[in-house]
């Protein structure tokens, strides 16, 4: 079953097939690496940094992703026509994509990624369950695939409620049903069959029972073709709002060594088990007695990689292109005493006050923060025009200090100096985020922002004195262009014509 | 020059007089205000020094983003004091809200038939943009007059969806 693929290649030019701020983060691994880029881009994205950065660029096609990032046949086109030996896919997209691993390998062209197995069994959420199971590692109690419902009803006695059903092919948080009465599951069993059937074409559904309080927490793992499988500790990820992941940190206030030696074992095992090659993640869920089930792997590099880096001082995107070589990766120890803190909020185009409606327009003036411990990944720039396309996320910011309380003091001085004005951005939850008490305290949940936060629970009241500062420099700044657009005016309100009046005034000083 | 500004509800008279002058409420600010480049500028009061962006929205509408916090102004002159003023009272019942994309995107739902009353922040349209599903709500209590749009179609940002009597 294990093939060993030892012989080293050499990588001199790499397609990103993806955009956005990670497309600009490939790019800069790889020059830092003296490799070549490859830009792909759709319609929308002609003037976007990802295209800039890059040595060469390709166009491939309209502004909807299945127009352009989602078509395989462009992307190994271009791959082809650029003369790239390896393609990097980012996260979303076709990351997870056992097909698109497959079609490049096929082209001759290094995945920057594991081995299509790995995509596979991982990207279906009932294969993973049991082959890590099989393997020792624990999962939240459930039922197997393919179950008939009256078998299903039985499971459910056993598991108790509250519960969970899910797809087969679900994703993203869809697919999933809660059940808290144990009359109301074949009811349920019968939707949720439905739902599957016509979001994914796949009816098939389990039961996991719901875990509640739970932590949402991470492990990065690293893998080499040479055999060694490692981890490089956790990442915190609970602080989330309808799944979707908005403040990590490395490591989590909720670990103890002993436990990170747990996870970080079990995590090494589930990656083995599927012969995962390449930079992953194995997802936790962890209850506040501290028993954690694994959750999924995702194949691929995380948005939130960042935080691992700075506490491990590891550049995964560097590892990931020396794995995919061929090569030993560099480091060869699990990680189980990180250095200092690391804490990443998510900025994204979406209004806090309203319900994080997401916003659209172009950024009017930006002002990235800097200084020590302080890193920003992002593909904006003043000018940057945020379309309805593609996710909301805009920069991620990233604070790294030599404890929690460092990191965060660090992050609140960076929020209050990222200026993005034009759109509304999520920079007014995260200042209020750092200030709540919970947060602060490192006592949350992956309920906590949806059932427990509130925007106007801990947004500090306006000082007077700075109400009038402000309104004294709007009305300055207001004056001045009423002057400057009555000077614009008066130029023609001269009762002469300006030849006459040049003529006159040529004559008196003659 | 005599302005009202108005922030979060608070309205301050500033008064700048011809020799540059500066009165808040009546009484003298010494304020030394640069402009630093395109939207960037600098005040300097009693010693307390402030970098500011400030950015025109609309007219009248001035955005202040001063020390991490976004300030949003309403700075009227005398004159466009009388026409607001004027304005208001033309407005005040007259009977048709429309509600309109905020942004590009697919209609999925319209879940209030035409002519069923409403209430305010009732979700009327389902707006699917950016890979989210955003409920759009009716601003005041009325009746759902017409409904623009079909589950499916796409829409351009400002595209009137429904309208409210």
């Amino acid at each position: 079953m294990v093939t060993k693929q030892t012989e080293q290649t050499k990588i001199k030019k790499v397609l990103i097939a993806n955009r956005g701020e990670i497309a600009v983060r490939i790019i800069r691994a790889c020059r830092d690496l003296g490799i070549q880029t490859v830009a792909v881009y759709s319609d929308a994205d002609r003037s976007s940094l990802h295209v800039r950065y890059a040595d060469e660029a390709y166009h491939i096609g309209g502004p909807l992703p299945r127009e352009s990032y989602l078509v395989i046949d462009k992307l190994i086109d271009a791959a082809r026509k650029s003369g790239a030996d390896a393609i990097h896919p980012g996260y979303g997209f076709l990351s997870e994509r056992e097909e698109f691993s497959e079609a490049v390998t096929d082209a001759g062209i290094i995945f920057i990624g594991p081995p299509p197995h790995s995509i596979r069994v991982m990207g279906d959420k009932l294969a993973a369950r049991e082959t890590v199971k099989r393997a020792g590692v624990p999962v939240v109690p459930g039922t197997e695939m393919g179950l008939t419902d009256d078998e299903l009803l039985a499971a459910a006695q056993h598991i108790g409620v509250p519960l969970l059903v899910k797809a087969a092919a679900g994703g993203g948080g869809k697919g999933i049903r809660l059940v808290r009465d144990l009359a109301d599951v074949p009811g349920q069993l019968q939707i949720a069959r439905q739902e599957a059937e016509s979001a994914f074409g796949d009816g098939r559904v389990y039961l996991e029972k719901l875990v509640e309080g739970a932590r949402h927490i991470e492990f990065q793992i690293l893998a080499d073709m040479h055999g060694n499988t490692i981890h490089l500790g956790e990442r915190e990820c609970s602080i989330q709002r309808r799944h979707q992941k908005l403040v990590e940190e490395s490591p989590s206030s909720f670990m103890d060594p002993e436990l990170r030696r747990l996870m970080g074992a079990m995590a090494v095992r589930a990656a083995k088990a599927v012969h995962f090659v390449n930079a992953g993640t194995i997802e936790f869920l962890v209850d506040k007695d501290k028993n954690f089930y694994f959750l999924e792997m995702n194949t691929r590099l995380q948005v939130e990689h960042p935080v691992t880096e700075l506490v491990t001082g590891i550049d995964l995107v560097k590892e990931q292109i020396r794995i995919a070589r061929g090569r030993r990766m560099g480091p060869t120890d699990s990680v189980l005493e990180p250095k200092g803190w690391a804490i990443e909020c998510r900025i994204n185009a979406e209004d806090p006050y309203q319900n994080f409606m997401p916003s659209t327009g172009t950024i009017t003036t930006l002002n990235v923060p800097t200084g020590p411990g302080v890193r920003v990944d992002t593909g904006i720039y003043s000018g940057y025009e945020v379309t309805p396309y593609y996710d909301s996320l805009l920069a991620k910011l990233i604070c790294w200090g030599e404890d929690r309380a460092e990191a965060i003091l660090r992050m609140r001085r960076a929020l209050d100096e990222f200026t993005i004005m034009g759109i509304k951005h999520n920079i007014p939850f995260h200042q209020n985020l750092m200030n709540s008490f919970s947060f602060l305290a490192g006592l949350f949940d992956t309920k906590f922002v949806e059932e427990r936060f509130s925007m106007t629970t801990y947004e500090e009241p306006f000082e007077e004195s700075d109400l009038e500062t402000a309104a004294i420099a709007a009305t300055l700044f207001a004056h001045r262009q009423r002057q400057l657009a009555s000077q614009v005016v008066q130029r023609g309100t001269r009762d002469t014509s300006n030849w006459k009046w040049v003529g006159r005034w040529e004559r008196m000083h003659r | 020059m005599k302005y009202l500004t108005t922030i979060n509800d608070k309205t301050f008279e500033i008064d700048i007089q011809g020799d540059g002058t500066l009165l808040v409420n009546g009484e003298k600010r010494e304020v030394d205000f640069r402009a630093l480049g395109p939207a960037f500028y600098s005040i300097i009061m009693n010693h307390l020094s402030y970098e500011l962006v400030i950015e025109e929205r609309q007219e009248h509408q001035v955005e202040v983003f001063m020390q991490g916090r976004l300030y949003d102004a309403k700075v009227m002159d005398e004159r466009a004091q009388l026409m607001a003023a004027r304005t208001a009272m033309l407005m005040a019942d007259s009977g048709e809200i429309a509600v309109k994309a905020p942004m590009p995107g697919l209609v999925v739902a319209t879940p209030v038939p035409e002519g069923q009353p409403v209430k305010a922040g009732q979700t009327v349209i389902v707006l699917e943009s950016m890979k989210m599903q955003n409920e759009l709500k009716a601003p005041r209590d009325g009746t759902l007059h017409k409904v623009h749009v079909v589950p499916g179609q796409s829409v351009e940002q400002n595209k009137v969806l429904v309208t409210i009597t």
